[in-house]
């Protein structure tokens, strides 16, 4: 398959004073055009930074010190700070856990996407608010003009959370990075986020990386699965195999999870 | 918000009365009793000093009456007739309060154009060289005394380099001036005032900025700014500041009784006719009328401050405005 | 131990020293004048000047730091001692005692304490013991509300309502259990509050006010700082920078605390 993203011995080490820990090691993922990639694993096993190392928007103590990470063609690790600034939010986009504090609150939420418009496209206010409102009605908001002057905390979570997938999608990334998009939302707003995501998907063209610690949601959406267990990649299987012949010992506590809360 | 601020109008009633309550206590710490002869023995307060200011509170009165005939005068602005020059305390205190208001308006305009940038160099190089020598010279600066501070500058600016004048708000000529030297004198006058007053808040102001700045850069939004593809200037100059810098609004308002204790000590210092240098010359005559306005109008002032200082972070954070 | 913890001790412990020992390290008495020695420069004789009624610099300033640290112990003393009263009162019973006096606290926050002092040394008089008294009286309001805090989240902690459940009296459960648990914070604030109070008395000694001449402070030895701007630069110098030395050592302590304590 043609490889949009192409991620091999992704190192990244968090600096404490004068201790010096690795949080990921042995991190290789591949993601194609199109295609769904859910990351699972327990928390803090490493998935988060993994997806921020991507386009290095990690914590100030945290380092990328080895690996490569193709994106259609070049070496991220490669780039300097301006090149790698002109592929975030172009490119690749993020989406993360909790859309109320990943917006910033002193800014309309419109704002905050007419701003991600006019970053990366040559629009004018206008455009960029007329942009706003279509971007906000394809995420299933019903009166966008209202969503793009409140502010975040004057809205839902499940709203906020539309908005934010609007905004990441302003300017058609090839690759989403969804990081626990839902799992601070109700399950009934979940399900919706989760069908929008694939359904924008189908639209848009993008490709998908999942992170969540929640198989049931793999069983969903995912064409592969790929379990990290402390920092390290352990297992990659197409969805359907790796719930019927799952590997390596994490993959089966996993499951074990999911069948257990099937169960309930 | 309207409603906020009916709330917050509504809580300053039993401040108030607080205020007067105590105040009219205070009133009472005046020595001697009217009705004991050694009056005027007391070396401190004279039998013409002690008729007069009877008259004004009404002391022969009972003191349920002296308490109703103090709330009055506050409600009329009227604190009485100064002890030394038989003026009005508020005549005198309303002529005084320009110097002070506008040289404390432009210290605190000098002081957030100082410690504010600071404050975020500092957050943004937590931890870096420049970071830690900051933080020792602001500590060091908090630690200095202000008006040794005032001392020191006046020795370096005023006499060694003889740069500045280091007393009184105008030269003995200023009437022969012109505009534009009239403004220029001015401003050598007030710039050593200004300095200091400003000097003495700038740790605090700029370390609380650092601070603030520090909790800001690690706030989930943080990474959707820099995810979104923003240069670093914006991240931190837009995304970052606007929240740190909400908090710094309230900071004007509750720095009102430290400066105006300030005012005092460097009016006295540089000579200039303000509210300050007028409450240190009533302590020096034990003019009780002007002490006791004085200290109510710092009362009410602080008071307004810390209003102002909640119903404008109110207004410029969008959480609390728009909250029923 | 910490190390600003440990600065601070040794800073606060030289000029504890130095005050204990003032009558026996001191070559002159701080009040004995010398007419043919006026405004002399620091010399092997007078090491740090004279002022302009010949009297020795350091003299002064050992006996002055006997003063400066007494009413600084004292005044926070006073302070401190209330504001245990009142805040633990306030925190314990709520309700009408607790409005009661925080709106008490309330109203003696609006008044300026520097205009306090002023007011408070106009209408009594300017002895150290006043002195001491009045800034203890006007600054127990900071402490009174940290210690109300303290016990407010206290009190909810199980081994208080366990204390309680076994019937034991008000006071009992005040004085044995709260106010030791608060103690930290109230240590830190304590001080901090010697370091403002003996700038508010330096303060009010620089204005003539304080400390009554012929028995020094450093703050009335700065009086004659300003007629001599020019001319003795010694008599500026160094009262100042005691205050500020022992200003920076008791921020030392209460930051050395903080960090022993842990952050609050």
């Amino acid at each position: 398959m043609d490889d949009l993203l192409k991620i091999r011995g992704l190192k990244i080490n968090f600096y404490l004073g004068t201790q010096v820990i690795t949080a990921v090691d042995g991190f290789d993922l591949d993601i194609g055009r199109g295609e769904v990639v859910v990351l699972a694993g327990e928390s803090g096993s490493g998935k988060t930074v993994s997806a921020l190392a991507i386009t290095r928007i990690l914590p100030r103590n945290a380092r990328v010190v080895d690996g490569s990470i193709i994106f259609d063609g070049q070496d991220l690790l490669g780039l300097d700070i301006r090149q790698l600034r002109a592929i975030r939010g172009k490119d690749i986009s993020y989406v993360f856990q909790e859309p109320s504090s990943y917006l910033n609150p002193v800014y309309t939420v419109g704002d905050q996407i007419m701003e991600a418009i006019r970053l990366h496209q040559n629009k004018t206010k206008q455009e960029a608010y007329a942009q706003t409102l279509k971007l906000l009605e394809a995420v299933k908001i019903a009166d966008p003009a209202r969503v793009a002057f409140s502010y975040p905390h004057q809205m839902s979570g499940g709203m906020n959370q539309r908005a934010f997938i609007a905004m990441s999608l302003a300017s058609r990334p090839q690759l989403l990075i969804a990081d626990e998009p839902t799992t601070a939302l109700d399950v009934t707003i979940e399900s919706e986020i989760l069908q929008l995501l694939l359904t924008l998907k189908d639209t848009l063209g993008f490709s998908l990386l999942f992170i969540t610690h929640n198989l049931t949601i793999a069983r969903r959406i995912a064409d592969r699965v790929a379990v990290m267990y402390q920092g390290k990649i352990v297992e990659t299987a197409p969805v359907e195999s790796i719930f019927t012949d799952p590997k390596h010992f994490h993959t089966k506590e996993l499951i074990s999870a999911y069948e257990q809360i099937g169960r309930i | 918000m309207a409603g906020y601020i009916g709330r917050r109008l509504l809580g300053l009633v039993p401040l108030l009365l607080g205020i007067t309550l105590l105040s009219f206590f205070m009133i009472h710490l005046a020595p001697g009793k009217p009705t004991v002869l050694q009056d005027s023995m007391n070396p401190k307060i004279s039998l013409d000093v002690r008729n007069r200011l009877e008259k004004l509170y009404g002391l022969d009165k009972s003191l349920p009456a002296q308490y109703f005939l103090w709330m009055q005068r506050l409600l009329k602005l009227d604190f009485g007739r100064s002890l030394g020059d038989d003026r009005l305390v508020m005549e005198k205190i309303m002529e005084r309060m320009p110097v002070t208001l506008s040289i404390n308006i432009l210290s605190m305009v000098v002081l957030f154009l100082i410690a504010i940038p600071l404050g975020i160099q500092c957050a943004v190089k937590e931890g870096t060289f420049f970071d830690h020598a900051w933080t020792i010279l602001l500590f060091l600066l908090f630690a200095a005394p202000t008006f040794w501070l005032a001392l020191l500058l006046m020795q370096f600016f005023g006499i060694t380099l003889g740069w500045l004048p280091i007393s009184a708000l105008k030269s003995l000529d200023y009437e022969y001036f012109t505009w534009w030297q009239k403004i220029g004198d001015l401003a050598r006058h007030l710039f050593l005032p200004i300095l200091v007053s400003a000097f003495g808040s700038l740790a605090g102001v700029s370390r609380y900025m650092r601070s603030n700045m520090i909790e800001t850069l690690q706030q989930p939004y943080m990474y959707t700014a820099r995810a979104k593809g923003l240069p670093e200037q914006t991240v931190i100059y837009k995304h970052a500041l606007r929240n740190a810098i909400l908090p710094i609004v309230t900071i004007i308002g509750l720095s009102i009784p430290g400066l105006l204790g300030g005012s005092v000590i460097f009016e006295s210092i540089f000579a200039l006719p303000g509210i300050g240098r007028l409450f240190y010359e009533a302590v020096m005559m034990r003019d009780y009328p002007l002490i006791m306005a004085e200290v109510v109008i710092g009362a009410v002032l602080t008071m307004t401050g810390n209003l102002i200082a909640d119903i404008a972070y109110a207004y410029v954070d969008p959480r609390i405005r728009y909250k029923k | 131990m910490n190390k600003t913890l440990i600065i601070g001790v040794v800073i606060i412990g030289f000029f504890t020293l130095i005050a204990l020992l003032a009558p026996f390290l001191s070559s002159y008495k701080p009040s004995d004048m010398d007419q043919t020695h006026m405004l002399m420069a620091p010399s092997a004789k007078h090491l740090l000047g004279t002022d302009s009624l010949g009297r020795d610099i350091l003299s002064r300033m050992m006996y002055g730091a006997r003063i400066s640290l007494t009413i600084g112990l004292i005044a926070v003393g006073i302070a401190t001692i209330l504001g245990l009263i009142l805040g633990s009162l306030a925190g314990f019973y709520g309700g009408f005692i607790d409005s009661l006096i925080m709106r008490f606290t309330d109203i003696m926050l609006c008044f300026p304490t520097f205009f306090l002092l002023l007011a408070a040394v106009a209408f009594l008089e300017s002895s150290i013991f006043n002195i001491m008294v009045i800034i203890g009286l006007t600054s127990w309001m900071g402490p009174a509300r940290l210690i109300r805090g303290e016990i407010l989240s206290l009190k909810e902690r199980e081994f208080i309502q366990a204390e309680r459940a076994l019937g034991a009296s008000h006071f009992r459960i005040i004085a044995v259990h709260l106010i030791p648990n608060a103690l930290g914070p109230v240590l830190v604030n304590a001080t901090l509050g010697i370091a403002a109070a003996i700038l508010l008395e330096s303060g009010l000694s620089f204005l003539g006010l304080g400390v009554q001449p012929p028995v020094p402070s450093w703050g009335n030895i700065l009086i004659e700082s300003k007629s001599t701007l020019g001319i003795a630069w010694w008599i500026t110098l160094y009262p100042g920078l005691a205050i500020l030395l022992t200003i920076l050592g008791f921020n030392f302590i209460a930051e050395g605390l903080k960090q022993k304590i842990g952050g609050f």
